[in-house]
């Protein structure tokens, strides 16, 4: 399959190089720096990775931002995924005014964000008094947990999902759905067999965004967390800001660097074997 | 802009297109590099922002300019980083550096602070806190506050009380920092508030350990000290005064106890390498005075730093003011944390996580 294309590389690459050019500039060369404070220290590189490698705050961390991008990436597909079905199944006035819906969060600053679910979960909150109305009960602990992290986090990705899904079912043959309802196909069973799998790469593609994104959250789990719910990018905060342990900072952004990097390697290539 | 209803479609366009390149231009206008190149090389001070550093220019910053025609530009967030990266690389942009003492004392421990130029700067009416590179500007406090409405009776009032769960029961806000935390953790296990210092890390923890399952929220920023009391989900937090004063202003029923509070000192240093030592010298001199930290003090609900400046407040600003005589009062000892804070604040995190 990649050789069948060979005659248009050279063009591509014309149309890469300013990509390529624009993350070297941004993305390499400061990572380069990064890096160069590994071994910066009068404390030697060793010492630095072998205190990082044992320091259980960076392993508890470490733990919890895998638990949570990934339960909040996953979590954020599935939300998003019948959003981008309604959306392709629009008529063009019908798709503007959806997209501009799912936009909208992204105008709205992740602090006032956080401050209104406050307002919509707390005990005290718009769902709790109103469950507290209906059963009498003592309602819901949903603030200040993981609950509340995951809630504000999802509704800061969505529309990072709801994008590629999107593209990757209006990508799609109409023909081929057809024809399978044509021959006596079930709605359920041309969706399943047609659509979905053919969504896949948006699906992957939304999946990793989202991930990648989560990796580095820092304004929404310490707003709307409990103690629990601490991630890398506020331990790098701590090292950077508070403590000035540029070494330890650097080590630790370089860990969620690989990983992060190692877990897009993983899914892309699985993208690949899904034939996007 | 005048435009002609008659020709709507060509009007409108070309008012659009304005409207457009105006927005642009302004935009370009607001960029921070331009900007600095058209002004006359302010002074450049690096401070808390919203409501404080809007304060800060109207009792300081413009009557300094109008004394010594020093244009003087204040920046939001002090952030120790930008201060370590502008020192190691040999660009140094700010000159005035004003923080909390975690923040002062971490950057003296590395040298980015320039000696006070005594000759400059008079120091003999300072009430305490002055160190060989950095002077404070105001003493704040912290203690114990809660909703009115919630509970309008009886109330912990000190920090024993305050851990006092039987008594009190209901969710409590700490913040998440060691620095003040550990503090009133031992003055909440009974440690005599004149033998506080050193800490006993120890007990501080296990006392720690006891208000652990009744912390409902480890808070990060200042501002949420109203926020968790006014949406009711916080029953009991430790909070800044001048915070829950302004909130009262604003009609939120919050309230807090002066009967023991933590005073803590906020400084002004001047960057290694800055290069208007001498006008960043004198403004710190300048923010000294009596009259102007009386003003400052009205305005923002903190405690004068010099002598003879608390005569000169309001009568309603003057109940807000930490009794620095109340032998229940402890100042923080930011020497202290100078050399500790690092290890404790690792540890305290790793405790919450826990």
């Amino acid at each position: 399959m990649p050789r069948r294309n060979a005659h248009l590389q050279p063009s591509l690459l014309i149309f890469a190089a300013a990509a390529l050019v624009l993350s070297t500039v941004f993305f390499v060369v400061p990572m380069g720096f990064i890096a160069s404070y590994v071994g910066n220290t009068e404390k030697g590189a060793l010492a630095g990775l072998i205190g990082v490698a044992t320091s259980r705050l960076v392993r508890v961390v470490f733990t919890n931002t895998v638990e949570i991008s990934v339960c909040a990436a996953a979590l954020t597909v599935a939300l998003a995924y019948p959003v981008a079905l309604h959306i392709s199944r629009q008529k063009a006035r019908g798709k503007i005014i959806c997209l501009a819906l799912v936009l909208m969060p992204f105008w709205t600053s992740i602090l006032v964000k956080s401050y209104a679910f406050l307002i919509i979960l707390g005990d005290h909150g718009l769902v709790n008094t109103i469950l507290h109305a209906l059963t009498g009960g003592s309602g819901l602990n949903m603030m200040f947990n993981r609950f509340a992290v995951l809630v504000g986090m999802t509704n800061f990705l969505v529309p990072y999902a709801v994008f590629p899904i999107l593209a990757s079912l209006a990508a799609q043959n109409p023909q081929v759905q057809r024809a399978a309802e044509i021959m006596g196909a079930s709605p359920l069973r041309t969706f399943w067999s047609i659509t979905f799998i053919q969504s896949m790469p948006g699906i992957l593609a939304g999946l990793l965004m989202c991930l990648v994104i989560s990796m580095g959250f820092f304004v929404t789990p310490s707003l709307l967390g409990g103690r629990k719910d601490m991630m890398m990018a506020n331990v790098i905060d701590m090292y950077t800001r508070e403590i000035l342990d540029w070494q330890s900072a650097s080590i630790i952004s370089l860990l969620l660097l690989i990983f992060s990097g190692t877990l897009s390697a993983i899914i892309l290539k699985i993208q690949s074997r899904t034939g996007a | 802009m005048a435009s002609k209803p008659q020709h709507t479609s060509a009007v409108s366009r070309r008012s659009v297109l304005k409207a457009l390149s105006a927005t642009a231009v302004a935009g370009i206008g607001s960029l921070p590099w331009i900007k600095r190149a058209q002004a006359a090389d302010p002074l450049i001070m690096v401070s808390y922002g919203g409501s404080y550093a809007d304060a800060l220019k109207e009792v300081i910053a413009s009557p300094f300019t109008k004394a010594s025609g020093v244009p003087v530009q204040i920046l939001d967030t002090p952030d120790l980083a930008k201060v370590k990266a502008q020192i190691t690389s040999g660009n140094v942009n700010w000159d005035i550096f004003d923080a909390s003492g975690p923040l002062i004392m971490a950057g003296s421990a590395a040298g980015y602070w320039e000696p006070i130029d005594t000759a400059i700067v008079d120091t003999s009416k300072v009430v305490g806190g002055v160190g060989k590179d950095r002077v404070p500007n105001y003493i704040f406090c912290g203690g114990v506050a809660w909703n009115r409405q919630q509970h309008p009776k009886a109330q912990p009032r000190n920090f024993k009380e305050l851990w006092d769960v039987e008594k009190f029961p209901g969710s409590r806000a700490l913040r998440n920092r060691v620095s003040e935390t550990l503090e009133i953790a031992l003055l909440a296990d009974g440690v005599a508030p004149a033998k506080l210092y050193p800490l006993d890390v120890e007990r501080g923890f296990k006392s720690l350990d006891r208000i652990k399952p009744h912390v409902r929220k480890w808070f990060e920023q200042t501002p949420q000290m109203v926020t968790l009391l006014q949406s009711k989900e916080i029953d009991w937090i430790y909070a800044y005064p001048n915070r829950i004063r302004v909130a009262q202003e604003s009609g939120i029923p919050v309230d807090f106890s002066f009967d023991q509070t933590l005073n803590l000192f906020n400084y002004m240093a001047v960057l290694k390498g800055s290069r208007k030592r001498k006008q960043a010298m004198e403004y710190i001199n300048f923010a000294l005075s009596p009259r102007i930290q009386a003003n400052l003090a009205d305005k923002l609900g903190l405690a004068p730093v010099v002598k003879g400046a608390d005569k000169l407040m309001n009568e309603a600003s003057r109940r807000w003011l930490p009794d620095v005589n109340n032998p229940n009062n402890v100042f923080v000892d930011d020497e202290y944390w100078g050399k500790h804070y690092a290890d404790l604040d690792r540890r305290f995190k790793e405790w919450i996580l826990i």
